[in-house]
């Protein structure tokens, strides 16, 4: 297992022909259900991710400065972060980095707590009420730690899904971003310590819908996890060592003399 | 008990301060249990994980519940300083700290039990607001609920922190003074020590109730 190579999934935007071959691939490797969605006024189809659709082609209008119509499309999943804030939520160990350092998901370990939900820079899993159980792509693990390509880079007939070692896709990545030339780039090696799928895009990342210009662990998420988690125990261990020394120390605290206020209960007591 | 004793708490008082605490300290093992990932055996306790999170979300609720009567009940003793006699007290830490010849007197709760209380009541209220999002953070908007997370933590070093030193004060610290919340009963002497004030108050406008002696009307009632 230690000799898996640490993978990298590319996605070439300019590649993709939105025939949503992946979307597909992906239910039925995964065996997840279709479930009635809204039309929206796209041909985006579902309107989002969903905990049963873990990829989605992005259906993005869009018009240069000369008035120039385009189509974007964008795959859009998880991105499979090197530092994921998913991980380091979880309460249960449910969402793992594999030896392939993608992020996976032990399912029955999951509390349904959607921590992750909230920490996720990119908005990637998603909660089933019924199941109570959190969804997202998994890279399907099942088939890469068998050497298999994961179902979507397998059924995309246009070649803009490809997997490999990590630094051979970016090189090619950055070697393609080279020949596409103009504002084309490579999107996700450079934050949260690189992802496992990255981006070559045709144009600026603010461009894209949905799409974080500079990702990152939350804030919130190292407050909490890096600082108050480990003070909790520091303080309370504190107060009990401190407590030790002031009984040591100082002493308790106890009645004056105990005539005194046997007295004071025999004089008033009659009154 | 026996004579020389006086009845210092009543028994709603005592029953409210067990649901709060028993519901706090519930609270505090089943959230260590999710908090930290060495801690998750907790919840073989409760049948798993999941389920630790379901006796941690409904406790929560019965700790709302004790929380709101706690205030109503403590509020004007407990929760309000009354100065400049308060802050005299503060200024010598209650003389738990180093020697003073006289300490301060105080009522029924010295600003020590104070804080902790008000501690308590904030914190409280803000574990129930956080904890309340985070149980349903689908209706709010992900940078709030984000926030939930730390400030829950927050909340939790405080409690956590002031836990240990209620325990501390409230058995071996003073001895004598954890009978106010198991019969109600304390010795006089040790009333007289930590809480003048209010013996002599209570003295003055005849309400004192000393063991063996003839009751008022309504001993066991709720006075608060």
């Amino acid at each position: 297992m230690n000799k898996q190579p640490e993978l990298v999934k590319l996605i070439d935007t300019t590649l993709c022909t939105a025939c949503r071959g992946c979307q597909v691939a992906c239910k039925q490797w995964n065996e997840l259900p279709g479930l009635k969605t809204k039309q929206m006024g796209t041909y985006q189809n579902p309107p989002d991710l969903q905990w049963n659709t873990w990829t989605l082609i992005r259906f993005q209008e869009y018009e240069d400065k000369d008035g120039n119509f385009q189509w974007i499309f964008r795959k859009d999943g998880c991105m499979h972060c090197t530092d994921a804030a998913c991980v380091k939520v979880c309460p249960s160990g449910a969402l793992y980095y594999t030896p392939m350092k993608t992020v996976g998901i032990h399912r029955d370990k999951c509390i349904g707590c959607k921590e992750c939900v909230a920490a996720c820079p990119f908005h990637i899993p998603k909660h089933d009420a019924k199941t109570d159980k959190v969804y997202k792509c998994d890279l399907c693990y099942s088939r890469i730690k068998e050497s298999h390509a994961p179902a979507c880079v397998k059924s995309c007939p246009t070649g803009a899904l490809t997997i490999g070692d990590k630094d051979t896709m970016i090189k090619k990545a950055y070697a393609r971003v080279k020949e596409l030339g103009g504002d084309a780039n490579v999107y996700g090696d450079k934050f949260v310590n690189g992802t496992h799928v990255i981006y070559v895009l045709q144009f600026k990342p603010e461009v894209y819908d949905e799409l974080p210009v500079n990702p990152t662990v939350p804030a919130s998420v190292t407050l909490w996890k890096d600082l108050l988690k480990p003070l909790s125990l520091l303080g309370a261990g504190g107060v009990i060592g401190g407590a030790f020394f002031h009984y040591m120390i100082h002493g308790p605290k106890v009645p004056d003399e105990q005539n005194g206020g046997q007295d004071s209960v025999n004089t008033e007591g009659g009154k | 008990m026996k004579k020389g004793y006086v009845q210092v708490t009543d028994s709603y008082e005592r029953i409210l301060h067990w649901m709060l605490a028993i519901s706090c300290l519930l609270l505090c093992v089943t959230g260590l249990g999710m908090m930290f990932q060495t801690f998750n055996f907790i919840g073989y306790l409760f049948g798993g994980l999941k389920n630790l999170k379901l006796v941690h979300n409904f406790t929560g609720l019965v700790f709302a519940a004790s929380l709101v009567l706690v205030i109503r009940m403590w509020w004007k003793e407990a929760g309000v300083f009354v100065f400049p006699e308060d802050l005299d007290w503060i200024k010598v830490a209650g003389g738990y700290l180093w020697h003073v010849d006289k300490v301060p007197e105080t009522g029924k709760y010295n600003p020590g039990q104070k804080l902790f209380f008000l501690t308590v009541v904030a914190a409280g209220i803000m574990m129930i607001v956080t904890g309340l999002i985070m149980w349903f953070p689908g209706v709010f908007p992900v940078e709030l609920v984000r926030w939930m997370y730390p400030l829950h933590a927050l909340g939790f070093v405080a409690i956590f922190a002031f836990f240990f030193i209620h325990l501390y004060l409230g058995t071996i610290g003073n001895p004598g003074t954890v009978q106010a919340m198991i019969t109600g009963w304390m010795d006089k002497a040790v009333v007289k020590k930590q809480h003048p004030g209010w013996l002599r108050e209570m003295e003055h406008e005849g309400k004192l109730i000393v063991w063996g002696e003839e009751k008022k009307d309504d001993a066991h009632g709720h006075h608060a």
